[in-house]
């Protein structure tokens, strides 16, 4: 997204203008609603954290701090807190029913996936996933570098070693990434 | 490159940091380091790209509906806040009144007690002044009523020959009274003063003041053989009777 649109939302929040919530979800709605699925695994529930989410982004816009993150790092932070939150104040038994009731694919349909979606999929494949095991743990997961040593039985020094090659890995398709997501701007 | 920005970019506090796994005195330095050198910026920014590059892999399309099940969320917490905060002005202007007139009517209440306290004395005073004229009015009455009640016409002597007064003693009901008719003028600063010798003690009976009323009768204590005197003293009275000042004795 364009720094100039990001001003622009930033400056709306700032105002409680509620044209930066609309703003917030056709630039976003759809990477944060992935990000809180990747997490809770669960279609309902992540429509909750992605709704709360939001409340959260517009009762909390006047701390955003431009200096500190980029306004995608602070949505990102909030939905993800959001969702660990979430599947924490479950519990242990409906945190069971919802690994049996769901598997870790994409259950929404042939309708709800976009073509773009699916090319942005494909660019995923290109992280090998050793290091896509190691960023989905630290990202999505909630886990520290530590909890992820001893949760994945990867020395702690691995990785470290692998978040940083993966987020270079990142670098290299983020070339890619960028034509679809202006095409995708162009888009919505 | 300094060796110690190398040092820091070759550590991980920037993953951990943009991972929010940094304890406060590393965020602290992170954002120090960010701020003051370029290079660190530029690769914390890299990082933040490389999230959201990372984070777009795993966009979905949102469903149906939840955009706007979001914003009318929002309207209504709006909304919800509108109508609280008239709320909130509302309380408080009423609060304020609610103030304003409990002070007006306690004010008031404190001084309808105070004026209630006051004439409630004054009645008091009133009742116990009524009781006690009327208590000698009615021995007034008794006294000139009675037939024992014998009556003594008082002159005065050389130094106030004008001076008359007729004393009423009643011995049957102990009873006397003294009507002083006629008073000779005094300079400015004497005035008359009446005395009772009763059982052998000295009791003051007051000063005479100008006779307005000639028909009022002044009530002397009673006692057996008795003696009363009017004696001239200074202005105001005098704590005991100047013998040589005696102008009339009444004996009864």
């Amino acid at each position: 997204m364009s720094t100039l649109l990001e001003k622009h939302i930033v400056d709306l929040l700032k105002e409680s203008n509620d044209k930066a919530i609309s703003l917030l979800y056709e630039h976003y709605g759809d990477t944060l609603y992935g990000v809180a699925f990747k997490v809770v695994r669960n279609a309902d529930l992540a429509q909750d954290v992605v709704q709360e989410s939001f409340i959260k982004i517009w009762n909390k816009s006047h701390t955003y701090d431009p200096a500190k993150a980029k306004l995608f790092t602070w949505l990102f932070r909030i939905t993800r807190n959001t969702a660990i939150d979430k599947i924490r104040s479950l519990g242990n038994k409906s945190d069971k029913e919802i690994q049996m009731d769901v598997s870790d694919v994409y259950n929404l349909g042939v309708e709800g996936i976009r073509p773009e979606l699916i090319d942005m999929r494909k660019q995923l494949d290109k992280i090998e996933p050793k290091y896509q095991i190691v960023l989905e743990a630290l990202f999505f997961e909630g886990m520290t570098q530590q909890e992820a040593s001893e949760e994945l039985d990867i020395p702690l020094g691995t990785i470290k070693s692998r978040l940083k090659i993966g987020l270079r890995e990142l670098k290299k398709i983020y070339g890619a990434a960028s034509v679809v997501l202006i095409c995708l701007s162009h888009w919505l | 490159m300094k060796d110690k920005v190398r040092d820091f970019l070759e550590s991980d506090l920037l993953e951990k940091y943009l991972l929010e796994h940094t304890t406060v005195e590393e965020s602290n330095q992170v954002e120090r380091y960010i701020a003051m050198y370029p290079e660190v910026r530029d690769t914390y920014r890299e990082l933040e790209d490389n999230l959201e590059t990372f984070a777009r892999l795993y966009a979905l399309k949102t469903p149906d509906g939840l955009k706007e099940r979001i914003q009318q969320q929002i309207r209504n917490q709006h909304t919800g806040r509108r109508r609280f905060m008239r709320f909130a002005v509302a309380a408080s202007i009423a609060t304020l009144f609610f103030a304003a007139s409990s002070f007006f009517f306690w004010n008031q209440n404190q001084n309808l007690q105070q004026e209630n306290a006051m004439v409630t004395d004054q009645i008091r005073v009133l009742e116990a002044d009524m009781k006690e004229q009327l208590e000698d009015v009615r021995n007034q009455f008794i006294v000139l009523n009675n037939p024992g009640t014998r009556k003594y016409v008082v002159n005065g002597n050389k130094k106030a020959r004008e001076l008359k007064a007729i004393a009423y003693v009643n011995p049957i009901k102990k009873l006397s009274y003294i009507n002083v008719r006629n008073l000779p003028q005094l300079p400015e600063d004497q005035c008359y003063q009446m005395w009772a010798e009763v059982n052998g003690s000295m009791v003051n009976l007051g000063i005479l003041k100008d006779i307005e009323d000639k028909d009022k009768l002044m009530a002397l204590p009673y006692g057996e053989k008795a003696l009363g005197y009017i004696t001239i003293e200074p202005k105001g009275g005098n704590v005991a009777p100047s013998v040589q000042n005696i102008v009339a004795n009444i004996k009864y």
